[in-house]
């Protein structure tokens, strides 16, 4: 009895388990068609490539493959241009990791323009203005700050 | 008639090159009637090229089918919206309307300038040219749009019955004048490295040609968007098509150049920079187009292919070298001395911001060029897809919009305690509410949460801008709070332009985020009368129903929907058979609110059983993308709306005795 409570539990959570798998594995697939969409975004009307793709896919599924076992067979037969982002290992990997890397030096880059401006002989720092002793003169400031905004 | 288009691009050809050669000459010898003359060969340039447009466009109209480009791109059944369409449509189409536009665009600097920027002008005049007689060269040799069938045809092949649709009409030529329009900046940049006039006066001159180039670019990029979502179907806006990509790269370089060049008109710093974004802007522009030609990366735009691709390298080799060189040229006069007295200021927002766009540009871009790469380097094609682009710039993305709230109100030179408390108590109040908010709605922590909290942020910023001008000037003129709120805007154009200009990235930022993240999805094969859930709406399948005429026959599904018991609309997804290519296409049904989309797609439909695939998608927020983007326009409006000073701005630079600005 509990058993197959257990196993009823597992189909309810399964179920939506599996759609979920099948929209990721349809979304790491690119189409053949030629539309460069993916294969799950790919709507045309029977198209050759996506629909027998997802049929697949739902076959392997059903059969109890993983994830990683269906992309794989997917790749063997179609070569890597099928997966819809590049892998994570040996040249693609540079894929990732330079516009990572791009920003990262060059927010080093900046960081170093940056501190080399502040050390230049720049002006002492004005003495900041006492704090507004009242009212009217913080309006007066606000007024002419505004202005000074406006000059530029 | 053709022969006159044919011959009116051969002489506007030679009026290109000949108005190159004198205005060289003439800015060398200093000769300010040889630069005139060149002058007015541009002039003539735009008068040929525009006969030829027109030329093209009476014979799409008027179906004459002996020219193998209207035999191509139209037919006498297609409406006459799309025969006008046509006119870009198509590869030497496209490349004509490109040379009507850039020589236009021209005319009216030359117009402007009369007067103005004497030692400029012959610089810039040879720049424009120079890019003329490239695409003249190609509609004169290579993409003659005038060619004549051996037999004329009796009939066309057709417009590519995507491109039939409302928001080709106007995305193309959007895009199209952002780009052509870049190349005005480009070349007073040029111009400026040329005549070594390297001050801040032909970034003056170009404040509101960049402005305008950014402008349309914005909107050719979002019609592009709403095309895509209308038109492809498959409930998405941007798929990072390298043809997307290419317009998106421009776009983002002009947008770091319109704030970093804030800097250089108020501290005389980042003039290479500056310089390098400019120059940069107009290489991608022409980047895209080759893309979009070329046939090298695989594109849904592929619908005009051609072997241009080796000559748009060509060009582009040379604009890069000419750039790269006059730069390195100049860089000793270009150096300036720049101060920034801390981490904490304006000016190092700024540039972390220039950071932040530069790098999703070169993020996009590497992503776009990396299976070329891959082939090149491994021998092995490979995908870079949405995914890929999604899980790179979102970080960026969300980092930009941080800046967006930052920039605009962190003091110049250095914040002080006091003024970083002054100006980011209440954002950051707002934000801290959002994200308090979001966590009790149990919104998932992740990127939609991080962009509705910093939206709300940089709301926060711009909201409390507005507020504190219109209380100061209330409490110092008593003005009532609306005529506080115009006087307020109109005396300062560019910077509360700017600000509604954010508003409206936050509204797109928001779309984006919440039609990505919480995007549902549902499919399922009914019967006449069966019904499907999508989200929280009902959908019962009613009947279907077709419809025929001479061009087009459509098969409709009508759908009803229901929310909570009640039925709230009927959609008609539907499905179009072309005749003349035949090709089915999608069209889209949608109900539209400002809290999401039902979008309907009929997937397939089985005459015998009368089965019909109904494919619903829930997209919540995606209306904030368009209103994002009219608000965006309306901040650009005001930004560019001459002031009453500059209007009674005299002319200080008459009859080329100029005042040096630097």
């Amino acid at each position: 009895m509990r058993a197959a409570g257990a196993a009823l539990a597992v189909l309810l959570v399964a179920a939506p388990l599996l759609a979920a798998t099948q929209q990721e594995i349809e979304e790491a697939l690119t189409c053949q068609c030629g539309c460069g969409l993916t294969v799950h975004a790919c709507n045309h009307l029977q198209c050759p490539s996506a629909e027998p793709m997802k049929k697949e896919i739902a076959e392997h599924l059903a059969r109890g493959e993983d994830k990683e076992t269906i992309i794989a067979a997917f790749r063997e037969r179609y070569g890597e241009k099928v997966l819809s982002a590049p892998t994570f290992h040996g040249f693609n990997w540079l894929a990732w990791i330079t516009p990572f890397a791009a920003v990262l030096s060059g927010g080093v880059g900046v960081a170093l323009v940056i501190r080399r401006w502040t050390r230049r002989g720049t002006p002492p720092p004005p003495t900041p203005p006492p704090a507004a002793a009242n009212d009217d003169l913080r309006r007066r400031l606000e007024r002419e700050l505004n202005e000074l905004d406006r000059e530029g | 008639m053709a022969e006159v288009g044919r011959l009116a691009i051969c002489l506007a050809l030679l009026f290109a090159a000949y108005a190159v050669g004198a205005a060289v000459v003439g800015a060398r010898r200093r000769s300010a009637a040889v630069v005139r003359s060149a002058e007015h060969a541009a002039y003539a340039a735009f008068a040929l090229v525009a006969v030829a447009t027109a030329v093209l466009l009476h014979a799409l109209l008027t179906h004459d089918f002996s020219l193998e480009y209207v035999a191509a791109y139209s037919s006498s059944t297609l409406p006459t919206r799309y025969t006008v369409a046509a006119l870009w449509g198509g590869q030497q189409g496209s490349l004509l309307f490109w040379a009507f536009m850039l020589t236009l665009f021209t005319t009216i600097v030359q117009l402007q300038n009369r007067e103005r920027n004497r030692v400029l002008m012959p610089w810039v005049t040879a720049t424009l040219m120079v890019t003329a007689v490239f695409f003249l060269g190609l509609l004169t040799f290579i993409a003659n749009p005038f060619e004549r069938l051996p037999v004329p045809a009796a009939e066309g092949q057709d417009l590519n019955p995507l491109l039939q649709n409302y928001w080709m009409m106007i995305h193309p030529p959007s895009l199209y004048t952002g780009y052509v329009s870049a190349s005005v900046p480009f070349a007073f940049a040029i111009a400026a490295l040329a005549a070594g006039r390297l001050g801040d006066q032909w970034i003056r001159t170009v404040r509101r040609w960049a402005l305008f180039s950014w402008a349309f670019l914005t909107l050719g990029n979002l019609l592009g968007a709403r095309w895509a979502y209308e038109v492809l179907g498959w409930g998405g806006y941007w798929a990072w098509d390298p043809v997307e990509n290419a317009a998106f790269m421009p776009w983002l370089v002009s947008t770091a150049y319109l704030h970093s060049v804030m800097i250089q008109e108020k501290k005389d710093m980042l003039r290479v920079w500056n310089m390098v974004l400019v120059l940069l802007t107009f290489t991608l522009t022409i980047f895209g187009t080759f893309l979009t030609r070329s046939g090298v990366i695989s594109s849904v735009h592929s619908f005009t292919q051609s072997g241009l691709g080796p000559y748009f390298i060509g060009f582009l080799a040379m604009v890069i070298a000419i750039s790269l060189g006059l730069v390195i040229y100049r860089l000793p006069e270009l150096r300036t001395h720049a101060t920034v007295e801390s981490f904490l200021s304006r000016e190092s927002a700024f540039l972390f911001n220039n950071l932040m766009l530069v790098g999703i540009a070169f993020a996009v871009f590497w992503g776009t060029v990396f299976p070329v790469l891959s082939e090149w380097v491994r021998g092995v094609k490979i995908t870079v897809g949405p995914p890929f682009f999604n899980r790179v710039n979102a970080p960026l993305g969300v980092a930009l919009l941080f800046l967006t709230g930052v920039g605009p109100v962190i003091a110049w030179r250095r914040a002080s305690p006091r003024n970083l408390w002054r100006a980011f108590a209440v954002p950051v109040g707002a934000g801290l509410v959002a994200a308090l908010a979001l966590a009790i709605a149990r919104v998932p922590f992740g990127y939609a949460f991080a962009t509705f909290a910093l939206g709300c942020f940089v709301l926060g910023t711009v909201g409390q801008e507005f507020w504190r001008g219109v209380r100061a000037r209330q409490a110092m003129l008593r003005e009532s709070a609306p005529r506080a709120l115009t006087r307020l805007v109109g005396k300062n154009r560019r910077r509360y332009g700017g600000y509604i200009i954010h508003v409206g990235v936050v509204a797109v930022f928001v779309g984006i985020a919440a039609s990505s993240a919480f995007r549902i999805e549902a499919q399922k094969t009914l019967r006449t009368g069966e019904e499907m859930d999508a989200g929280k709406f009902r959908l019962r399948y009613e009947r279907i129903t077709t419809a025929e005429d001479a061009h087009v026959s459509r098969l409709q599904a009508i759908v009803s929907v229901w929310l909570d018991g009640r039925q709230i609309a009927t959609l008609a997804p539907e499905k179009r058979f072309y005749k003349k290519p035949q090709q089915p296409t999608t069209e889209v049904a949608m109900r539209s609110t400002l809290g999401e989309d039902l979008y309907l797609v009929l997937g397939s439909y089985d005459p015998p059983s009368g089965l019909a695939t109904i494919l619903a998608y829930v997209n919540p927020l995606v209306s904030w993308l368009w209103i994002g983007g009219i608000v965006m326009a309306i901040g650009t409006v005001i930004t560019m709306w001459p002031s009453a000073a500059e209007r009674r701005a005299p002319a200080y630079e008459l009859g080329g005795a100029r005042v040096p600005a630097e």
